[in-house]
């Protein structure tokens, strides 16, 4: 029961992750692409962190440290690599 | 179950490798990065979760934790160059006024 | 060892990633790549069992060296510009066409505004500067309150002098004409010829 449960959290993740890496091959803005990759992308990796919390449970302080840290980072790292972005103007 | 995972997870680690390669925008590119970064870490702790070992699962969650700083600073610095590029006038001005 | 398959599937990302870093031409794309390569390094090293290195490989060869390098590269590839900047602005026209030279070879342009002749001059020989803007005859006349004879057009347009020789040969080869004029400088640089400069020893490499 608990690993059908994780296989579907890892299943999910991975589902979120092609879902949000895709979108970075068109030809579209910067800002649009880092909207979905930092949504679904993160969203993806918090539930591949999910499943493998329930496949084992006793590591679970390592584990909720990165769920915690890849919130937080992703959430900051969006924000200033728009910000950067956006101010520094597209053409490099 | 396991080795099929990390397959779609290197499939899916390929597609920003290919879009770093072949974009021209230097911004563009930070992205690909910043994906990547995410995903290599992740990689990391499912293998250590796969051979049950805790020592390059703490390694994992250190590189997730602090690697992204890297990509923060760099962001930082291109922005200064871009910025020095687009408003040389503005800049200019300003060193005027310290001499 | 088929059960280890996907170890030789992520090994074979690392010689991609460094040919994807070799091939690089623009230094601030080789650092975005270098970053991805230390990603890919450290997933590596950890796959293979070293921890400590993976660990070193993301601190210290991904985010020290990449914001090191980007400092030094920002710093390094630009040509300083010595200009008189209220009195007599270097046309738009010119600072566009020293851009685009500029740009094909990775450099950046950066204007330091002096407020007469003299400091200019002072400055270039200090090497504070790498090149120098100065006006042309009619403007430094008019400047020095002086009436004199017509001038030729070449007189007109504003002498650009370069201290350094790499810079002073690729102004010549790619510059279109009718900008400026290039005021030789092998003199100077003969003189000056022991010191070498950053700019110098970089387009050197270029």
């Amino acid at each position: 029961m608990i690993n059908i449960l994780s296989n579907i959290c890892i299943g999910l993740g991975l589902v979120f992750w092609f879902w949000g890496t895709f979108p970075l091959l068109g030809e579209r803005s910067v800002l649009f692409k880092l909207h979905s990759l930092s949504i679904a992308d993160t969203l993806g990796s918090m539930s591949i962190i999910v499943g493998l919390l329930f496949r084992i449970p006793r590591e679970w302080p390592l584990l909720i440290l990165a769920l915690i840290s890849l919130a937080i980072w992703n959430t900051v790292l969006g924000y200033v690599l728009a910000y950067c972005s956006s101010t520094g103007g597209e053409n490099a | 179950m396991m080795d099929w995972v990390l397959l779609a997870m290197i499939l899916a680690l390929l597609i920003p490798i290919y879009e770093a390669c072949q974009d021209e925008d230097i911004w563009q590119k930070m992205l690909a990065f910043a994906s990547i970064a995410t995903k290599t870490s992740m990689m990391i702790l499912v293998v250590s979760v796969l051979r049950d070992d805790w020592m390059i699962g703490v390694v994992g969650v250190l590189i997730l934790s602090v690697g992204n700083a890297a990509l923060m600073l760099l962001a930082h610095v291109l922005r200064r160059m871009n910025l020095g590029r687009m408003n040389l006038g503005r800049m200019n001005l300003g060193r005027m006024s310290e001499r | 060892m088929p059960e280890d398959w996907y170890m030789v599937a992520i090994a074979a990302l690392l010689p991609l990633t460094a040919c994807m870093l070799v091939l690089q031409v623009n230094p601030y794309h080789a650092l975005v790549i270098r970053g991805i390569l230390g990603a890919v390094a450290a997933l590596v090293y950890a796959l293979f069992g070293a921890a400590d290195v993976a660990l070193t490989e993301a601190l210290v060869g991904t985010m020290l060296s990449i914001t090191l390098y980007a400092v030094a590269v920002r710093s390094s590839m630009s040509m300083r510009l010595g200009v008189l900047e209220p009195q007599a602005d270097p046309p738009e026209s010119l600072l566009m066409a020293l851009r685009e030279v500029l740009r094909q070879h990775q450099m950046r342009l950066e204007r330091v505004p002096y407020a007469n002749l003299s400091a200019l001059r002072a400055a270039l020989e200090a090497q504070e500067i790498h090149a120098a803007c100065i006006p042309g005859l009619s403007v430094a006349q008019s400047m020095a309150e002086e009436e004199s004879t017509p001038l030729s057009q070449a007189d007109r347009l504003p002498h650009l002098q370069i201290r350094v020789r790499r810079l002073h040969d690729i102004m010549q080869a790619e510059l279109p004409p009718g900008q400026t004029r290039l005021i030789d400088t092998a003199p100077f640089n003969l003189a000056k010829s022991s010191d070498i400069s950053t700019a110098d020893s970089i387009g050197g490499q270029l």
